[in-house]
């Protein structure tokens, strides 16, 4: 079914209180789409309606006005920041809020432990058979990734879409699984969709972290050819993306994959053959946008192919070397991406649990102080991320590998890298910056941090 | 001997409290041209207080003030500080006379700073004093009081003087700083600067001295090299032989063991990439 607008596909749906309804963040901060379903729902008072979002961006601030007059009851997301978090962190949810991994999403998709009862999706463009990509279009934004299994499980699912075509040739969403297509006029601002080109730290501390990660890896003996890796989208990340390529390209090997969001700096790496394919969840930056569309071996993939714990052909179980960040990370290497020091709901895991536990080689890179505050607490308070499965951190003054890890602690036991227990290195914090007050946790609760498998890992709370 | 010399400020805590995490060889805190007037005193407060209270693994050298009263404070305000030495700007006759006063300070470790066209007449009074260990070029005022611009050829002359004075009177020479923010052109400068004989050269941001460091870092090749003729001299115990058709004597193999030296300081400090 085919629709001009979106009050029109409202008037054909059946919209219930209490409804689940979906959405993607796959337009970042330009999406267009999910403040215009939410304020045509809340016009019709629906109430008390489950927000199934992937991610919540700054500027999906109409979730605020649902909070507020209670036409949305409960959220579940995987990462979220700002006006809204700052807003339930105030005010808290009438019901709960859950904090899922972008594996754990679509994991409890597939189990049916999360309902969707239409899912609207933003596309880029969709054709006659209502197969759509994010490949191409006027508002393209390359991979679907987070939407795909909430299209293949939700009960209705409405493409809306600003690029009508006749023909996909390689559609991400399979038509068969759409209800219905809205065609509009704009479906985002494509310069909210994606940065034009995201850059390497300048930042010398930074620098200083990913040589460090440079020398880890090349001495760590986990850089043969058919290596994979992931990192992320940060400044630091993307310096150690850049002298990972350099290392393959020194040493002449081929990378197998490069997994999770995509930057120019991989799709560099595919176009030089230092690595063979990119799976790709999320693209973000032009230069990957423009790569999915052109290059078949730049494939979009789907969260439950990409980090699905009960998926068996799940990419990330042949991770070998992920690279992420933290917030706080604690004696034993439980790391917190969710919340500040203060409870404050300032991300989320995306996949940061799910590929720690899947790699071979977790490791963590961040600077030893967040501010004036050190990094290394002797608990954190909001685990995002289990210690267990987190293996080395990076920091400008010192490496701490886990424990745990007793095959790493034995190979670097003779490095000249500085590495250190992580007791070490918070006393080198301390010795800097005196040792931090401990915060009482505020007594609301707000939600939980669940993990990969649908296990709470953490209480969240809000103030108050 | 440093490969690196890094400028920071004396007046900014975040420079301070980093300051042994960038990589260089050693710091330089500044408390003359980077310092404003009003925050002098802040500068020397701060230093004095972080290098009193915090342990750093890094050489440690001050550049004071050229002016004498400012140079009086500065200097009363790092005693007993636990520094490898002073940087003295605008070495030359004037600033000499300050030298029988800096003797009162331990270490008597002083860099003199080259950067005005009467420091090239007057080297030997600066490259002889008991307390000057090295002498370092500062293209950047040098060339200021000439009227020019630097560039490779300006430098030229000054670089080659510098170069040998330091040789001449066996102090380590330091080359100018880059003032650009070209990546590709400091790394060039720097390799440039090192094949013409200086030990180092000095960086005013951090980000400048990791390139500065690979370049003052011989080759893979030079260090092979090296391994053979010190491997050929403790075999045969021979000052004087000949590999793969050179005559090897003293001088080569005193700079092989030299060169093997650096390698070994360096690497066992964890800079290099592997």
């Amino acid at each position: 079914m085919f629709e001009t607008s979106v009050e029109h596909a409202l008037d054909n749906l059946t919209l219930n209180d209490g409804m689940s309804v979906s959405f993607h963040h796959h337009l970042r901060n330009g999406d267009g789409i999910i403040n215009t379903v939410l304020e045509k729902l809340y016009a019709r008072n629906i109430q008390g309606m489950h927000l199934f979002i992937s991610a919540i961006f700054p500027s999906y601030t109409s979730i605020i006005d649902g909070i507020k007059n209670g036409h949305i009851h409960s959220i579940t997301t995987n990462y979220m920041n700002g006006p809204v978090a700052q807003y339930i962190y105030e005010h808290g949810l009438k019901g709960s809020l859950t904090m899922q991994t972008h594996g754990g999403r679509a994991r409890a998709i597939k189990e049916g432990e999360s309902l969707i009862d239409i899912a609207f999706v933003a596309a880029p463009t969709v054709d006659m058979a209502g197969n759509a990509s994010g490949a191409i279009g006027k508002s393209a934004c390359g991979s679907l990734g987070y939407v795909m299994e909430d299209v293949a499980h939700a009960k209705t699912v409405v493409c809306i879409t600003d690029t009508l075509v006749e023909t996909i040739d390689d559609p991400q969403i399979d038509g068969r699984d759409v209800d219905m297509v809205v065609h509009v006029d704009s479906i985002g601002d494509p310069r909210g969709i994606v940065s034009g080109t995201l850059s390497i730290t300048k930042d010398p501390i930074g620098l200083k972290i990913a040589r460090d990660a440079k020398r880890f890896l090349l001495q760590s003996g986990m850089i043969q050819d058919g290596v994979s890796f992931q990192s992320g989208a940060g400044g630091i990340s993307l310096a150690i993306t850049k002298e990972f390529v350099n290392i393959l390209n020194d040493k002449n090997l081929t990378a197998s994959f490069f997994t999770g969001g995509i930057t120019a700096y991989h799709v560099e790496a595919l176009e030089k053959g230092l690595v063979r394919d990119l799976y790709d969840v999320q693209c973000f930056d032009a230069a990957a946008i423009e790569s999915i569309g052109k290059n078949a071996h730049h494939r979009a993939i789907s969260a439950d192919m990409y980090a699905n714990p009960l998926n068996d052909a799940r990419h990330i179980k042949d991770l070998d070397i992920v690279i992420l960040g933290a917030a706080e990370i604690d004696c034993d290497f439980n790391v917190n991406v969710t919340t500040d020091m203060h409870h404050k709901i300032i991300g989320g895991s995306g996949g940061h649990s799910d590929t720690a536990e899947d790699s071979k080689l977790a490791i963590i890179v961040s600077p030893l102080f967040k501010g004036r505050m050190p990094l290394i607490k002797k608990k954190v308070t909001t685990i995002t991320t289990p210690g267990e499965h987190v293996d080395v951190l990076i920091t400008e003054r010192g490496i701490a590998i886990n424990p745990r890890r007793r095959d790493l602690i034995e190979r670097f036991k003779d490095s000249h890298l500085p590495v250190m227990s992580i007791e070490m290195l918070l006393e080198k914090a301390h010795d800097l910056s005196g040792e931090p007050r401990a915060i009482t946790p505020p007594e609301k609760t707000l939600g939980t941090v669940e993990s990969r498998h649908g296990k709470p890992l953490a209480t969240l709370f809000r103030k108050g | 001997m440093a490969r690196s010399f890094l400028f920071i400020p004396g007046n900014v805590p975040r420079m301070l409290q980093n300051m042994d995490v960038f990589e260089a060889d050693a710091v330089i805190i500044d408390f003359e041209d980077s310092v404003s007037a009003s925050e002098k005193e802040d500068a020397r407060l701060l230093t004095e207080r972080f290098l009193t209270f915090h342990e750093v693994s890094v050489d440690v050298y001050i550049r004071i003030n050229a002016d004498k009263a400012l140079m009086k404070a500065d200097l009363n305000a790092i005693d007993s500080l636990p520094i490898t030495g002073i940087v003295l700007p605008k070495a030359s006759p004037d600033t000499l006379n300050v030298f029988e006063y800096l003797n009162e300070y331990k270490p008597c470790h002083v860099i003199a700073l080259i950067e005005t066209p009467d420091a090239f007449f007057k080297f030997e009074e600066i490259a002889t004093h008991t307390c000057v260990k090295g002498l370092f070029l500062g293209g950047v005022d040098l060339m200021h009081a000439l009227g020019g611009t630097m560039s490779k050829e300006t430098l030229s002359y000054p670089r080659s003087h510098v170069l040998m004075a330091a040789r001449a009177h066996g102090l380590y020479a330091i080359d100018t700083p880059w003032t650009t923010s070209d990546d590709d052109a400091l790394a060039r400068d720097a390799a440039y600067a090192a094949s013409l004989g200086f030990d180092a050269k000095a960086a005013i941001h951090p980000n400048q001295v990791h390139p500065i460091n690979q370049a003052f870092m011989p080759s893979v090749k030079r260090i092979e090299e090296a391994k053979r003729i010190v491997a050929m001299h403790e075999k045969h115990g021979s000052m004087r032989f000949s590999l793969d058709g050179q005559m090897i004597d003293k001088p080569v193999i005193d700079h092989a063991k030299a060169l093997l030296e650096k390698v070994h300081t360096y690497q066992s400090g964890g800079e290099n990439d592997v």
